[in-house]
């Protein structure tokens, strides 16, 4: 067979086709890997597809569904469409395929919303009422731009000029804004000089996630050339969705490799790990709790950095030039649970499903905004999971984790107390 | 596609509106192929189809009364517990229902008894972490971790481990069917009670009526519960560790090993396995092909082939490696002795102990079946032979010649095509072929070669897995009995007399090249009326 | 041509009788089924001639009731409708020893006197249910799945295929045994599964009633090097269980089995009936006996560290358990049950059961391990009230693979000229066996009255049972009136 020019861009769903047709229903996408299989208590890792059972939803389905939409055998309906959108991209089927395989299923999975987006079909319309509101106050909720900074205390210092830039992003700057002061705070305290941007916009990750690829790219440009023209050499986030949108998504779009940013991108579980072991944060007041620390997802599996790629596939499928496959090995794992360990008082306890099995709380990438059953099922499911430990605390690295688990225990009565792990250090660290 | 509307309206009623779906982006999600097992194919092409309707069960009572629905309305049906099988295991013909198994998973366990209970949904990693916790282990069948454990008892179900327990069919305890006219059957204790701990029939043993050798593919019921054997283990924990791609279990070493023995010769591997049969020692006992090993090191394809092309002919000729599970059921004392033991054997025929890891990615959890797909992005084992280990021997190089006639399309393995194995402490032998091919090329040549397997085994008169529904059964009919075709079919027409059960089966291999034109030249035996107007 | 004429065609009227005197000889057994003579016997001598007995018989709608052994139990082999008794004697064999594989395979009149000579000659044996007469069929009793002594194989039965002649008078040969030109093959039969589907289950606890298997292949195994026998006295049978249930996963032994008294007693008396009841009198309730056995290799080893096992359990959690290589009491019992374990029953010698009173029932079944206390109890209660005297039931318990259940059996002995005595048993026997039933004992092999109860309650297995009975022999003449047909 001839050779196929392919390349990782999700823009042209026809770089998949090898990917989505050589699905083997294997179900490493929707089983925790085996080798880690908890027993038959806990034993999926696919949010989508632990929520409706029809194979449809989850990878293995939406790669057949995939390849008929690459082929033009299926027109864009409402089910479709759900079928697509249900599901917080959430990476676990991307690395349980790349366990054993090499095909690129989230890849897959965001072209085929860039190709509903492109077809007039995508996103839904609460995604687009997101959409709306970024274009109009560059923010997700719709709030008004001018209080993104609210959220800054007087007790806080932020520089003017450092290395160190943190971007505090829509959730934290408008609904969580305890995370941002903890961050802050934690900066502060380990003698850290950081800038805040001068005009902090949306980091575009909505937008991104649900195919609207223009549109999030221009985002990118534009925050990339803001962070640049402030000399900072890191950005430091404490939102896990927007860590990965810096890290992987933005390289991605614009066609760059991670490293050729201009600077470092790193979530606060890094700095604050190095930092907690350079001696410059102190944690060293008790915080007694019986703890289990939820994965965020998009510093976990999805926080493989970006190198650009094409090229030519032939033989047997064999691509070249060689390509090194984000299987989700640069996972933030060790930092946040150093941390956990770091902290007195705290009891830390694993929960079955842990680092790149973690079970997604279902909130991110556009899916509580268009799916709340879906965001409340997968928050629900891995309370059970967090009970079944005996925790009561649940510690989280992302804003969008730490709402849905809160507003899920809160409707279900269920008196686990959830923190962001920011909130968790200062405690420690200033009481 | 459709089905009849009182029949969808009565589906419907039993499993409620949130658990069957005619939507055609639903049904497209239960398309066979293009990838997976034995797919890019001609049988999958020709063959498979999407369902008109998928249905969701819940428990036994459902399925039955889905089972007697499609047969009042004459809807075709097939039974679906993950798909995995590929082609065979998914719709064939049109306005199909799709049967998906997958929320028949309760599950319980006796620890004391030694086995557990499982619906059609449950697949194997749970039940052999369940297993595990509580001092036992069951066989992973090759197919993986990931593949239900009723499906697989039922179809295949065989893996190194099977050195102790070999035929899987001698797992199956009490059990329960759902026969195609809706009747439902229980087997073994369950016949007489709620008890499900033994299989054997009252007087002749309907378990028959499950499999033969390998499987029925859903043509005669479906099984909706099992009670599965466990087997003792020993009580140390295997530790799950690493990230992925590269995890493990950390075995502990005193209690459970791996070892790979290089031999100086094919004799030699062949006599090991006879040997270590004999001393009636160790847990699982193995040839391994030289391309596992570079599929195990490599982390793409690309990789794979830059190791596996370093290999050739000779190259393999004089690489052969016994690799031995020992499982110290009783004790550390007791794992001395069959190290002792197979060490002996060992140093009789020269072989030297390799360096081998202290932990298993394979056959315990078998978290990597999936690896097979990684070379060439297609794969099947096209025979996986139950019979001795001297049967074995001949049959492996009857079938390697015929494969080299069909290389390319199929993967060059260099006069190593398969594995075999040690199965009930040597009484039986097992040896399995794989192949793998790109199925953007032009793919004729394997289904010729599939087919062709079968008419060698059946010259050379072998014993084969290719029977029954796997190759034509007016081809394979006339000469296993002979005429096991001709009861089977009985079989079928008694117990599913409009052939509403995942029709045309077992007759499908027949239609198939009946239907597809490159298969015209290797026509040289009857067609058979297939029974159906579907 | 009449019947007679055209069956003594067939197997030659050498082989042909129907001679009263040699029909009666069929005619009954020790067991309580009431006597039924055939029309015929014949005696074919190989596959064909059988397959056109069956033929015939198919043809003229004649019953056909195979018969391989010498002596009955079970009363299987009673004609219940006349017609021809199909005796397999003449047809001998053992066909093959295949040493290397481990395999034997042998013709339905082989019986196990012969085949443990032929095999011990070759360094192997087969293993064995408790005792089996010499004169049995071994085909018959795997067939019939007797249970064998020994419990440390995880493959469990070991039959592979066979060849089978079809009520309809067709030879089938089935599992690996089915290709073409068997068995001048490179496949030598080991698979007994398929092909197609799994016949062989069909004939599995058949009695005869669905085809009549004329060769069959079993696995063997070697003799052992050494052997030990270690021997525990039982008071309390539920702790007795226990044990088991904590040291036979752990894969120890060859033969496991628990006897009580009764039936040790009448197993190793020599003298009667001084020796029965001084033994039965001085032995414990029970006898746990454990053979643990070096096998080809390093021997010593493997008995050492069963041992130390068995010493470590006993210590630390059952000290209760005085397991020893002897029986305080018995001297020299562990050599002679070692000898016993292997050896048929001697065909000079009445068979243990029947040397006391002359005869004897035997009820068995498949049972959880843990329920046997409870069993035992019931069968105690129960058989006074038909006059039995308690002390006088043999019970013998069974595990099977790691004790994942077991079979227990108890024995009722009888004096078989005393009309009274043998319709009491009738009563005694049918009431037992409903009380254990209803407390979950699964009699997976019903011979006589227990068919009828076990299918009356198996009503949805009966029913497919029926139907699949209809496919191979729609005309009932395989050995009809026994199990539902």
């Amino acid at each position: 067979m001839p050779k196929k020019q392919v390349s990782l861009d999700v823009r042209q769903l026809d770089n998949f086709v090898y990917d989505m047709s050589r699905c083997i229903k294997c179900k490493g996408c929707y089983w925790v890997e085996h080798t880690y299989m908890p027993g038959v208590n806990f034993s999926t890792r696919c949010p989508s597809n632990t929520w409706n059972d029809f194979d449809s939803y989850g990878a293995f389905g939406k790669m057949r569904i995939g390849m008929a939409v690459a082929e033009g055998r299926l027109p864009w309906t409402p089910k479709l469409l759900e079928i697509i959108y249900a599901d917080p991209l959430c990476g676990a089927c991307d690395v349980g395929c790349k366990r054993n395989l090499d095909l690129e299923i989230e890849l897959s999975l965001e072209a085929l919303r860039v190709k509903a987006v492109k077809d007039g079909a995508g996103p839904m319309p609460a995604h687009k009422k997101v959409a709306e509101n970024i274009a109009k106050t560059h923010n997700q909720f719709g709030s008004p731009h001018e209080s993104r900074k609210k959220w800054l205390s007087g007790d806080i210092q932020v520089a003017s000029k450092a290395d160190v830039l943190y971007f505090v992003g829509c959730s934290a700057s408008y609904l969580n804004p305890e995370i941002a002061r903890a961050t802050a705070k934690i900066l502060n305290a380990s003698g850290t000089p950081f800038m805040l941007m001068a005009d902090e916009w949306c980091c575009g990750n909505t937008l991104y996630s649900v195919g609207m690829v223009d549109e999030a790219q221009a985002l990118a440009r534009r925050n990339i050339d803001a962070v640049k023209a402030t000399g900072a050499k890191t950005v430091i986030l404490s939102c896990a969705e927007g860590y990965r949108m810096w890290k992987a998504d933005y390289p991605k779009m614009l066609n760059v490799a991670t490293k050729d940013l201009g600077f470092q991108v790193m979530h606060l579980v890094e700095f604050a790990d190095a930092m907690v072991k350079k001696g410059t944060l102190k944690p060293t007041k008790p915080v007694n709790a019986r703890a289990a620390y939820h994965d965020s997802c998009s510093i976990s599996r999805l926080a493989d950095s970006w190198t650009p790629w094409s090229g030519e596939r032939g033989w047997m499928g064999t691509v070249s030039p060689a390509l090194k496959r984000r299987r989700g090995t640069e996972g933030l794992y060790a930092p946040p649970r150093n941390l956990l360990k770091a902290i007195p008082g705290i009891n830390f306890v694993e929960m079955p499903r842990t680092r790149e099995n973690a079970f997604c709380c279902g909130a991110g990438r556009g899916t509580k905004e268009a799916f709340p059953q879906l965001a409340s099922f997968s928050a629900k499911h891995r309370l059970d999971e967090v009970k079944s430990v005996g925790a009561e605390l649940l510690v989280s690295a992302c804003p969008w984790c730490k709402n849905n688990f809160a507003q899920v225990a809160k409707e279900t009565g269920n008196s686990v107390k959830v923190m962001d792990i920011a909130e968790l250090i200062l405690a420690s660290v200033k009481g | 596609m459709a089905i009849v509307k009182e029949a969808y309206k009565a589906l419907e009623a039993i499993v409620g509106p949130k658990y069957i779906s005619d939507d055609p982006a639903i049904c497209e999600g239960y398309r066979s192929g293009p990838g997976g097992y034995e797919s890019g194919l001609g049988y999958e092409r020709v063959m498979t189809k999407i369902p008109a309707v998928v249905i969701l069960p819940r428990n036994t009572e459902e399925v039955q009364r889905i089972v007697k629905v499609c047969n009042r309305y004459k809807v075709p049906y097939v039974p679906y517990s993950t798909g995995f099988y590929g082609p065979r295991s998914h719709c064939h013909v049109d306005n199909e229902l799709l049967v998906d198994l997958k929320r028949l998973n309760d599950f319980e366990i006796d620890e004391k008894h030694f086995y557990a209970v499982v619906g059609s949904g449950v697949v194997y990693s749970p039940l052999q972490e369940e297993a595990m916790k509580r001092g036992a282990y069951v066989v992973i069948g090759g197919g993986g971790a990931q593949a239900s454990v009723i499906a697989n008892l039922i179809g295949d179900g065989w893996s190194p481990l099977s050195h102790r327990i070999g035929l899987p069919h001698r797992r199956i305890l009490g059990t329960e069917v759902v026969l195609p006219d809706g009747e439902l059957l229980k087997l073994g204790t369950l016949a007489v009670g709620e008890d499900p701990f033994w299989g054997d029939g009252i007087g002749p043993d309907l378990r028959g009526l499950l499999r033969g050798y390998t499987g029925l593919r859903g043509c005669l019921g479906i099984v909706t519960k099992m009670a599965v054997k466990l087997l003792p283990f020993q009580p140390e924990r295997l530790v799950p560790t690493g990230i992925s791609p590269n995890t493990a279990l950390a075995l502990p070493e005193k209690r459970v090993k791996w070892v790979n023995y290089q031999m100086p010769s094919k004799e030699a591997q062949v006599k090991a396995m006879f040997e270590i049969g004999k001393a009636e020692v160790g847990g699982a006992v193995t040839k391994v092909p030289l391309f596992w090993r570079a599929i195990a090191k490599a982390e793409s394809k690309e990789q794979f082939w830059e190791i596996w092309g370093k290999e050739n002919a000779d190259t393999i000729k004089n690489f052969h490696i016994v690799r031995v599970l020992f499982i110290g059921f009783t004790s550390e004392e007791q794992m001395q002795y069959d190290e002792n033991v197979i060490g002996d054997i060992m140093k009789e025929l020269g072989a030297i102990t390799r360096p081998t890891k202290p932990s298993d990615e394979s056959w315990i959890k078998n978290a990597d079946s999936a690896g097979m797909w990684l070379m060439c992005g297609s794969y099947v084992s096209v025979d996986y032979v139950i019979e001795t280990l001297s049967q074995a021997v001949v049959h492996g190089n009857s079938y390697a010649d015929l494969k080299w006639k069909y290389t390319p399309p199929l993967m060059p393995d260099y006069g190593d095509p398969g594995w075999f194995q040690s199965f009930e402490l040597g009484h039986q032998g097992y040896s399995e072929f794989l192949i793998y091919w790109d199925q953007d090329e032009d793919t004729t040549g394997v289904d010729h070669f599939y087919l062709e397997t079968s008419k060698m085994n059946i010259k050379n008169r072998y014993y084969t897995s290719l029977l029954g529904p796997h190759q034509p059964l007016y081809l394979t009919g006339p000469k296993y009995g002979p005429n096991y075709h001709q009861w089977l079919l009985k079989i079928k027409d008694e117990f599913d007399p409009l052939w509403v059960s995942h029709p045309p089966v077992p007759l499908a291999h027949d239609a198939f090249v009946d239907k597809a034109e490159w298969m015209k030249p290797l026509k040289d035996w009857e067609s058979p009326k297939i029974p159906t107007k579907y | 041509m009449s019947i007679r004429e055209k069956l003594s065609e067939i197997v030659g009227s050498g082989n042909f009788s129907d001679d009263p005197s040699i029909l009666n000889k069929y005619a009954s057994d020790f067991s309580l089924t009431p006597a039924g003579a055939p029309s015929y016997v014949v005696k074919p001598k190989d596959s064909q001639e059988v397959a056109k007995v069956i033929q015939l018989a198919n043809e003229s709608a004649i019953p056909v009731v195979p018969v391989s052994s010498d002596v009955h139990f079970n009363g299987a082999t009673i004609p219940k409708q006349g017609g021809i008794v199909l005796d397999l004697t003449r047809m001998k064999k053992v066909l093959e020893i295949d040493v290397d594989n481990r395999r034997v395979r042998i013709e339905a009149g082989v019986k196990w006197q012969q085949l443990t000579d032929e095999l011990a000659k070759k360094g192997m044996r087969m293993i064995m249910p408790l005792l089996p007469p010499a004169g049995r069929s071994v085909l018959t009793d795997y067939l019939e799945r007797e249970v064998p002594t020994n419990v440390v194989y995880d493959y469990g039965e070991p039959m592979q295929s066979l060849e089978v002649v079809w009520p309809t008078g067709e030879i089938f040969r089935m599992g690996s045994a089915s290709v073409n030109g068997y068995p001048d093959s490179a496949s030598k039969g080991a698979n007994p599964s398929g092909p197609g589907i799994d016949f062989y289950r069909f004939v599995q606890g058949a009695q005869g009633t669905m085809g009549v298997v004329t060769w069959l292949n079993l696995k063997i195994e070697s003799i052992p090097k050494i052997d030990k026998v270690f021997l525990a006295p039982v008071d309390d049978l539920a702790y007795a269980q226990d044990f088991l249930y904590r040291v036979l996963p752990r894969r120890i032994g060859q033969e496991c089995l628990l006897l009580n008294n009764v039936d040790l007693a009448a197993i190793i008396a020599e003298k009667w009936p001084s020796d029965f009841e001084s033994l039965r009198a001085a032995l414990p309730p029970w006898t746990l006996v454990l053979v643990v056995s070096g096998l080809l290799r390093r021997p010593e080893e493997k008995i050492a560290y069963e041992e130390n096992f068995l010493k470590q359990v006993v210590r630390n959690e059952f000290r209760k358990m005085e397991i020893q290589d002897n029986l305080p009491g018995v001297p020299g019992i562990g050599r002679k049950l070692l000898t016993l374990l292997r050896k048929p029953w001697p065909e000079d010698n009445t068979y243990w059961k029947n040397v006391w009173k002359g005869s004897s029932q035997s009820l068995f079944f498949i049972a959880r391990p843990s329920a046997t206390p409870l069993y035992a109890d019931i069968v105690k209660k129960i058989v006074p009230q038909y006059g039995y005297p308690v002390n006088d039931v043999g019970m013998y318990i069974q595990p099977i693979e790691h004790n994942r259940a077991c079979h227990m059996e108890f024995t009722f002995f009888y004096n078989p000229a005393n009309a009274a005595d043998k319709a009491r048993m009738g009563d005694l026997y049918r009431n037992v066996a409903i009380s254990l039933l209803n407390q979950g004992a699964f009699f997976s092999r019903p011979y006589g009255e227990l068919a009828a109860m076990m299918y009356e309650r198996a009503s949805g297995y009966t029913m497919a049972l029926k139907r699949l009975k209809k496919v191979f022999d729609p005309k009932n003449i395989m050995n009809p009136g026994n199990l539902c047909f």
